[in-house]
């Protein structure tokens, strides 16, 4: 019999294809069947966490797949948080967008599709196995293709699609390497499924053994690539900020709270592996995540798009998630603790952002560039203190939430230097966080002010009015969980990882980021609370231009990768192709005399034809008659 | 027995088709219906507990001296391509409903399907090679007929090119047969399974691999890659699959491109162990280049029938990447390879069934299959839109569809034999990515191009062999046990 928990996932699924027909005749039925489904399957995840909440045995179902590949689930307290909050949040975003999409003649098939996605992500978490979990990450990738290009006669959005399908895909090929060094070094070991994830994560210290710390090193590179895609990490996240072209509730859902944060559930997962590999491995991961944490800060402060200044502080959050995994060689399993903590509170927080963010753009009909935007705060009252609730916890400001997930983060990564021979090598992780979270201040508050304070600069902006007061309802659920979230933190480790370190740090370091997090706030309202910024001219200043340029990361793919190596690579390969076919052509005419000979064998060529199987039949015939007669 | 009844059955069914004047897309399509449906029930009722080697044999004696019989039976490869052959040409009778389609047309296709069909059960040689040519004759002549303009010339590349690589084939398997009877009290047969047998094709007095082995092994190979097709024999095939009309792109793409990873694991699977590994790489080499090769040409299309066609003859660089593979390792990764192999040309036939069927709703009812002069189709046409993107997500190895399933299995495994080779494959892999969706962006996404006029969406009875192939892809990329269950205890049985 199924467990129950395998309907967490299926019911989404399920019901995503009878929403989208069901939603055909009558539109509004496509998202109450969605919410519903949703509903069903945080109701079984609020079930589980009741069942296994006080043992440690997970619940693990599993049956063969195909070949010496299992497929089932997994339930353990890490999957059980991580199917909380993504029915949780998916359902205050699908509640939330019954009211951002009720004019859209296709809503049936965005509920259709936002269903399936939830289905998908709820799968990943609960997969038993790790090509079934690349199955779930493949979907979830479908969707967010689907949804991003979900406008897709606009030809920015429909760009926009391509670029997140094939930036991801390059990660997600790597993760298949990854899997497929595991799988060919495991099966030649004997081992009956050598990719089942409870498998791997009990025996990693014999599997390092057998395969050797190296490859499982590789196999850790290989797997961070993966989740440097889906995770949008430095550098293959330049698909992220584009993906903003489509609708707001799919950035929040999607690009925010739950999908983009499938690589560091991926690391966390299988952490047991890069425990047990060269210290190389949790190295990069930590490197990546915290260099990703201040590069794509610094970006962020330049953007005017008021939802590529979420996404690009999306990616620095993801960034420190990243970097508190990285550090497992030194504290073992409790970063997971760290990790996932901070990855929850952002998934609250984000989400309540994106959608702020979305009622702003439906009063200003899409209109996103934030110095066209201001004063706001007095004309959608309710809408910008969401906002400024948001804003206060992304820029962890106590007491919210992120102020404890973040800064113990950034607290660990100074134990890490101190635990790693205090160089200035180790020491990089924790400036960069420090830095990062300067950065995120600064980006947070000029967005704040830009939007919400001064006098409106546009039309648009003059106009706007908060929305039905009913409609916010999911966005102030997830406000004040932002700012509550935080009272569980030590209960939320230990539920990870029993015994979770607690992190202790001088007193000077533990003020550090919140001292510069005050700077930041400071430096911002200095020159965006007021209209300072409005005669600053900074065209000219080459910081300014290459943070406005992305660090040409996106120049180097497209202009470059793609269109000077990739394109004329294969026009070239075409006309050799082209000119290989007429060679070949040429050379069959000249040596046959085609042009007397074929044009007969063309007249009669089933004649011609039948005597060739015949000869070779009367052959074959003949050697038989004169060999059996030997 | 039962599926010599439905050979049987078939063969009365061609007759039929080519004599009736009347109807002849009802009755060509319900024949194929029929032939679909029975296979499909016996393949499930008689490998619901198959645990490899031959099943359903029958042997009827023609000249028992010389040993010609005309011997059938069944296992886990012949299965799964049988289903494959009979789905395909079902899909491919039904959407030829078109006034231009006589019975010569259906007679023609219901032909191919009867060469097909006796193809995959034979177990002699010499029927083997039979049906083997009996195949051109049809297609050669549904190209020639029912070809678009340059169809002279394509239909005779493909002739030419395919008679080339049979008299290679011939030649081999005279080879084989020439040198069996001295060695075994000169008994002579034409049987496969005598004649595969690695310790006779190894046998000889000094003890080495004799010279006419690799002979032989030659002519399969060419004859297999041939057909298959690989670079740099392939040349026939993008003209062919364009010059084609539609139905019979389907029928290409789809069953005729069996043939040549059906030569690869029924008559060389089982003498693996006489390959040697400089054979093994260049199978290797020749799949990886033909993948990248493919998909860089592909890239460069401006119709999307052919770019089809090349990323066609793209995927089944697969096959021989996982032959390959199989031949250099052994245990559970060989097995893992070979029925990777085997599942790809399963999915990929299948894939390909959805996609040109698509792709041929597009054109009859946009007028055109260029990709530079359609585009934001989602818009009139959701439902073929829908069913175009689909096939092309299958094309490129979205996993929950069919061609994952085989191109993880192949990818997985070929890690042990491949070593860092395999970023080549991957190269390629996001090659086939990037030409497969940049597809999607210029002719379902972007503004609707108005020059089109007014188009119309998929009729119900359109829609559902749509669906109907989609279904299948689907069940067989959730399900794969269906047929991966039976391929894997056949390759277990023959390694």
């Amino acid at each position: 019999m199924l467990n129950y928990a395998w309907f967490i996932f299926l019911t989404p699924i399920i019901f995503a294809p009878i929403s989208v027909i069901a939603g055909k005749k009558r539109k509004i039925l496509a998202g109450v069947l969605a919410s519903l489904s949703i509903t069903v399957s945080l109701i079984l995840s609020v079930i589980v966490w009741l069942s296994i909440r006080g043992t440690s045995t997970p619940i693990y179902q599993t049956f063969n797949w195909f070949d010496n590949i299992n497929a089932g689930i997994y339930v353990d307290h890490l999957a059980v948080v991580m199917v909380l909050m993504v029915s949780f949040v998916s359902l205050m975003i699908h509640l939330f967008a019954m009211y951002y999409m009720k004019d859209d003649p296709r809503k049936n098939t965005y509920f259709g599709e936002t269903a399936l996605f939830t289905g998908g992500m709820l799968g990943l978490i609960l997969a038993s196995n790790l090509l079934e979990f690349f199955l779930f990450w493949e979907l979830v990738g479908l969707c967010s293709y689907l949804l991003v290009g979900f406008w897709f006669f606009k030809p920015n959005a429909a760009s926009a699609a391509k670029k997140a399908f094939i930036v991801t895909r390059v990660g997600d090929l790597l993760f298949i390497i990854g899997l497929a060094v595991l799988y060919s070094l495991l099966t030649v070991h004997n081992v009956a499924s050598p990719l089942s994830i409870p498998y791997l994560i009990n025996n990693a210290p014999a599997i390092a053994s057998e395969i050797g710390a190296q490859n499982l090193t590789i196999i850790g590179l290989l797997f961070l690539g993966g989740a440097a895609g889906k995770s949008a990490q430095f550098p293959l996240h330049v698909w992220i900020p584009d993906a903003m072209e489509g609708p707001t509730t799919v950035s929040a859902l999607i690009h925010a709270a739950t999908m983009v944060t499938a690589g560091i559930y991926l690391i966390a997962r299988v952490l047991p592996l890069y425990a047990n590999a060269t210290p190389l491995a949790g190295e990069a991961v930590l490197y990546i995540g915290a260099f990703t944490a201040l590069f794509a800060g610094t970006i962020g402060i330049v953007v005017n798009d008021l939802k590529r200044i979420l996404a690009y502080s999306t990616i620095s959050q993801i960034g420190y998630m990243m970097a508190a995994l990285g550090m497992v060689t030194t504290f073992g399993e409790s970063v997971i603790g760290y990790s996932i903590y901070h990855l929850v509170v952002h998934a609250v927080f984000k989400a309540l952002l994106f959608m702020t963010a979305g009622v702003i753009l439906l009063t200003l009909m899409e209109l996103r560039d934030v110095k066209k935007m201001g004063g706001l705060w007095k004309r959608m009252p309710i809408t910008i203190s969401l906002m400024f609730i948001g804003s206060i916890t992304l820029a962890a400001i106590p007491p919210t939430a992120a102020f404890f997930s973040k800064d113990t983060i950034i607290d660990v990564a100074y134990n890490y230097f101190i635990m790693n021979g205090s160089n200035i090598y180790s020491i990089l992780p924790w400036v960069f966080l420090v830095v990062g979270a300067l950065m995120t201040a600064l980006y947070t508050f000029r967005m704040f002010f830009l939007v919400a304070l001064g006098k409106p600069r546009s039309k648009l902006a003059e106009e706007a009015k908060d929305p039905p007061k009913i409609v916010l309802i999911p966005l102030m659920i997830l406000a004040f969980m932002s700012l509550t979230l935080g009272l569980i933190q030590y209960r939320f480790y230990d539920f990870i990882v029993p015994n979770t370190t607690r992190v202790v740090v001088p007193m000077i370091i533990e003020y550090t980021p919140l001292t510069v997090v005050a700077i930041g706030v400071l430096i911002t309202i200095g020159i965006y609370g007021t209209t300072k910024w409005q005669r600053m001219h900074l065209e000219k200043n080459p910081v300014y231009r290459l943070l406005k340029a992305k660090y040409f990361l996106d120049t180097l793919f497209t202009r470059v990768i793609a269109e000077r190596v990739i394109l004329p690579l294969s026009s070239g390969v075409s006309r050799l192709e082209k000119g290989f076919s007429i060679s070949i052509e040429g050379a069959g005419s000249g040596a046959m005399g085609f042009g007397g000979i074929l044009r007969k064998i063309e007249n009669g060529v089933v004649e011609y034809y039948f005597v060739f199987l015949i000869a070779g039949v009367a052959i074959l015939m003949l050697l038989l008659e004169i060999l059996g007669g030997i | 027995m039962f599926i010599l009844y439905i050979f049987i059955l078939a063969i009365i069914f061609a007759i039929i088709s080519i004599l009736m004047k009347k109807g002849s897309w009802e009755i060509a399509m319900v024949e194929s219906l029929i032939l679909m449906v029975f296979t499909s029930i016996y393949g499930l009722v008689r490998f619901s507990t198959y645990t490899g080697g031959m099943i359903s044999t029958s042997s009827f004696a023609i000249d028992k001296s010389i040993g010609i019989t005309f011997s059938t039976g069944m296992d886990g490869l012949s299965i799964a391509l049988l289903f494959l052959t009979t789905v395909i040409m079902f899909a491919a009778i039904y959407t030829a409903r078109n006034e231009k389609f006589d019975r010569r047309f259906f007679g023609l296709m219901m032909f191919t399907e009867v060469g097909l069909y006796g193809l995959l059960i034979s177990r002699n040689f010499l029927f083997f090679y039979v049906f083997w040519e009996a195949i051109i004759i049809p297609v050669f002549l549904l190209i020639a007929i029912f070809g678009d303009s340059r169809k002279e010339k394509a239909s005779l590349k493909f002739f030419v090119y395919t008679q080339i690589g049979s008299v290679f084939l011939l030649l081999s398997i005279l080879t084989l047969f020439s040198y069996y009877g001295p060695s075994h009290n000169n008994v002579f047969t034409l049987n496969m399974s005598a004649l595969l047998n690695p310790s006779f094709i190894t046998k000889d007095i000094t003890d080495k691999v004799p010279f006419w082995t690799y002979f032989a092994l030659f002519g399969f190979f060419f004859a297999f890659l041939v057909k298959m097709p690989s670079f740099p024999l392939h040349s026939w095939l993008p003209d062919a699959y364009t010059s084609a009309p539609y139905p019979v792109t389907i029928v290409l793409s789809g069953a005729i491109s069996l043939m040549g990873g059906y030569g690869f694991f029924a008559v060389l699977m089982p003498i693996a162990s006489v390959i040697g590994a400089g054979i093994a790489w260049t199978i290797i080499g020749l799949g990886i280049f033909s993948l990248i090769y493919f998909a860089l040409t592909a890239m460069f299309q401006t119709n999307t029938k052919k770019m089809m066609s090349y990323a066609s003859a793209a995927s089944m660089g697969f096959i021989s990447i996982s032959f390959g593979d199989g031949l250099l390792s052994s245990g559970q990764v060989s097995y893992t390879a070979f029925a990777g192999g085997i599942y790809q040309i399963l999915a990929h036939g299948l894939i390909m069934g959805l996609v040109f069927a698509s792709l041929y709703l597009i054109k009859q009812k946009a007028g055109t299959d260029s990709n530079l002069s359609v585009s934001g189709l989602w818009r009139d046409m959701p439902y073929i839109s829908a069913f175009f993107l689909a096939g092309i997500m299958a094309s490129l190895g979205l996993p929950g569809l069919a061609g994952f399933i085989s191109e993880a299995s192949i990818v997985l495994s070929s890690y042990y034999v491949l070593g860092a080779i395999i970023f080549l494959v991957i190269f390629g892999m996001i090659i086939t990515a990037s030409y497969h969706i940049w597809v999607v962006q210029k002719t379902l996404n972007g503004p609707f191009n108005e020059n089109l006029g007014k188009i119309k969406d998929a009729k119900a009875s359109e829609i559902a062999l749509l669906s109907f192939l989609f279904i299948i892809i689907l069940l067989l990329g959730v399900y794969p046990n269906l047929f991966f269950g039976p391929i894997l205890n056949f390759v277990k049985g023959v390694i």
